[in-house]
């Protein structure tokens, strides 16, 4: 098994200590290329996507290994261990903060920093927990994404990638969502979205920087908050960056805030 | 009023439209979405995107809808499920492009409201999800019926392996009955040539028993010479035994003549109280010395179907059985009755010392008495009652026993009636 290959690896930089950078739900590395180029000069850039996103080897999905986000960890895992990367600085955007959580946990010798963008331990309310959501609105994306995969992924896509005398057809699909695949995308976010890492968190013993966005509906402040109190060695950062795509929306403001924690010392 | 940007002509056409800032703030919006929504204009323009859209559209908007606009500055085709002011839900199919317009980026959505196509698409997913189901179903009752057939063939092959392990069985068994029968037939020789040799032996001895009679009656007579009284004495004792060893030959040979087949039955009717009547006689010394009293009751209309001989010499040996066996004082009942449609019952009822149960089944066999004290009491050979079922037998009759220890014993004859 080629992992490079397998999870659609990109190495690039001029630095040493490795920067991985792993994309959220509905998303590929793709959405990193706003801040990326900011810390290509000092770091050895790693960007992948999680096998059944962007352009990762469909091939590969295991619907039990992708169930839980723990094998989205051994995705990680995985790369750390093709590339034989130490001293991780990790940057996870929103689901991907807990993959990063879980990875840490297993092999804590590897991370050096975890950087956490809109992260949330789990999305569903539970008493007195505030995660957002009911679980009810959880449906409901649901709905809105099989309708939104209905018109073409669900029926004509199989076809059209399969089409290799038509190259544009899938440039034409990476121009829409990034994971092409309506059942693989359901079960990713049913693996998000049902996901409760609220023991996990209190495990961590990498320093963590937490980027808390304003008006976040997905990452609420109460869970920023809930996240650095529970999460030993964290650190709090509050954007003024609203929304839950920082990294999209304010790139420079999120650039300053990484490259400040960075040059700080660890939380101890 | 319209809208000072979207302008009367957009305002009016028959879509929605709405235009926001990237922070999410709505910058315009136009007549006819603000009629799908139920909104007043003021109500909207300054307000956040998101917040006319449903949680679940909210968190696509923002996973899905959001990053595709900031990477390819457009996106096509998105369903949307907005919320109208009074809270009912409107599926829209939204077009955007974000571009830069009046100095800020902005993005432009064009709304069109879908019902049908909606409708139309729950129908076609709940169909999609339907055939997923039945075709999972289907793939696990075909791997159910392979599992199945797996088990029969299993079981089929056990049979078969049982089946020939019993024609293996049977075979054997057929064998061993092969075996038996000849076994059986090589018995039943050696058992008639025991016979046939008792037979003859039973002949040889007599002879010179005979000739030990004769001369013993001679010497008594004085023949040779005058005798003394315990010379006497002892010619006594050689007749007695003479006469013992004789009765014992004559049981024997009796024995093994009827074993042999050698016995000639002569069928004829018989009354069974004219039976009753001869054999009698012959007994009533014997009870008479012992004091028994001696009843009969047997009706005179009895008629069996026998060998006249054979019946006295049963009825004899049963009664001077009961003599021998019952102590004095005691009684001997002798009554017939009808058994059934087709038989006939005498029965010869002692109050004698009885016979132990355990014991009761023995008393047919040859050279069996029911204990050596009795024996010895009783002089007998032990061959009587054996000789006395095989004749009965030899009738097509049938000859039982009861007893209570102390109580006495009751032998009943089955014969055919006449």
């Amino acid at each position: 098994m080629n992992v490079l290959a397998r999870n659609n690896v990109k190495v690039f930089g001029k630095g040493t200590q490795p920067m991985l950078f792993a994309h959220g739900f509905g998303c590929d590395q793709n959405m990193w290329r706003f801040v990326t180029p900011a810390f290509e000069a000092d770091y050895c850039i790693v960007l992948f996507d999680y096998v059944g996103s962007g352009k990762s080897d469909l091939g590969a999905y295991d619907a039990q290994r992708y169930a839980t986000l723990d094998g989205y960890a051994r995705d990680v895992l995985d790369i750390v261990h093709a590339l034989d990367l130490h001293d991780v600085i990790f940057v996870g955007h929103s689901v991907s903060s807990m993959v990063g959580v879980l990875a840490a946990n297993r092999e804590p010798e590897r991370f050096a920093r975890l950087v956490m963008v809109g992260p949330s331990p789990r999305y569903v309310n539970d008493a007195p927990y505030i995660g957002g959501f009911e679980r009810g609105e959880i449906e409901g994306l649901l709905e809105t994404m099989e309708k939104n995969y209905i018109g073409w992924a669900n029926f004509l896509a199989p076809a059209i990638m399969k089409n290799p005398d038509r190259p544009e057809l899938g440039e034409e699909l990476e121009a829409s969502f990034c994971s092409t695949d309506p059942v693989i995308a359901r079960r990713f976010a049913e693996a998000t979205f049902f996901a409760d890492n609220r023991a996990d968190v209190r495990d961590v013993r990498v320093p963590s920087l937490i980027l808390q966005c304003s008006d976040d509906i997905i990452a609420p402040d109460a869970v920023g908050d809930y996240l650095h109190r529970e999460m030993p060695r964290s650190t709090l950062h509050h954007l003024r960056a609203t929304g839950h795509c920082p990294h999209m929306s304010h790139p420079e403001e999120t650039i300053a805030a990484i490259k400040e924690y960075l040059r700080q010392p660890a939380a101890a | 009023m319209h809208d000072p940007i979207v302008g009367t002509l957009l305002d009016d056409a028959p879509c929605g439209y709405v235009a926001f800032a990237d922070d999410g703030s709505i910058r315009a919006v136009n007549a006819t979405l603000l009629e799908m929504l139920g909104y007043a204009r003021d109500e909207l323009v300054g307000r956040h995107f998101e917040s006319v859209l449903t949680v679940g559209a909210r968190i696509f908007y923002q996973t899905h809808f959001f990053p595709l606009l900031r990477l390819h500055t457009r996106a096509d085709e998105i369903f949307l499920i907005l919320r109208a002011r009074d809270g009912t839900d409107v599926g829209t199919l939204v077009n955007a492009v974000r571009r830069e317009r009046d100095g800020e980026w902005r993005t432009e959505c064009v709304l069109l409201r879908i019902v049908e196509r909606r409708k139309f698409e729950d129908a076609l997913l709940r169909a999609k999800k339907e055939a997923e189901a039945a075709n999972a179903a289907l793939v696990a009752s075909q791997g159910q019926l392979e599992e199945q057939a797996v088990e029969l063939e299993a079981q089929a092959t056990e049979l078969e392996t049982q089946s020939e392990e019993l024609r293996t069985i049977n075979e054997e068994l057929m064998e061993r009955g092969v075996e038996l029968e000849e076994a059986r037939m090589a018995a039943e020789n050696a058992n008639r040539a025991k016979s046939e040799f008792l037979a003859t032996m039973s002949h040889e001895l007599r002879t010179p028993l005979n000739a030990i009679a004769g001369y013993v009656q001679i010497l008594e007579l004085g023949v040779h010479g005058p005798v003394t009284p315990a010379q006497l004495e002892t010619l006594g004792r050689i007749e007695r035994s003479q006469r013992h060893l004789l009765r014992l030959i004559n049981d024997v040979l009796n024995l093994a003549r009827i074993e042999a087949g050698r016995v000639d039955y002569r069928i004829e009717r018989l009354v069974v109280a004219d039976l009753v009547d001869s054999v009698l006689p012959m007994v009533e010394p014997q009870m008479a010395e012992r004091r028994l009293r001696n009843e009969v009751t047997v009706p005179a209309s009895l008629v069996v179907r026998a060998d006249r001989e054979k019946v006295e010499q049963i009825l004899l040996n049963l009664l001077s059985n009961a003599a021998k066996f019952t102590p004095p004082e005691g009684s001997v009942h002798i009554a017939a009755s009808m058994h059934d449609a087709t038989c006939v019952s005498i029965r010869v009822q002692d109050t004698g010392i009885g016979i132990a149960p355990e014991k009761l089944a023995s008393v047919f066999e040859p050279f069996v008495q029911v204990d050596s004290s009795a024996t010895r009491r009783a002089q007998g050979t032990g061959l009587g009652l054996s000789i006395s079922r095989d004749l009965a037998r030899g009738m097509k009759g049938e000859l039982m026993a009861e007893s209570v220890v102390d109580v006495g014993s009751t032998f009943t004859l089955l014969l055919p009636s006449g």
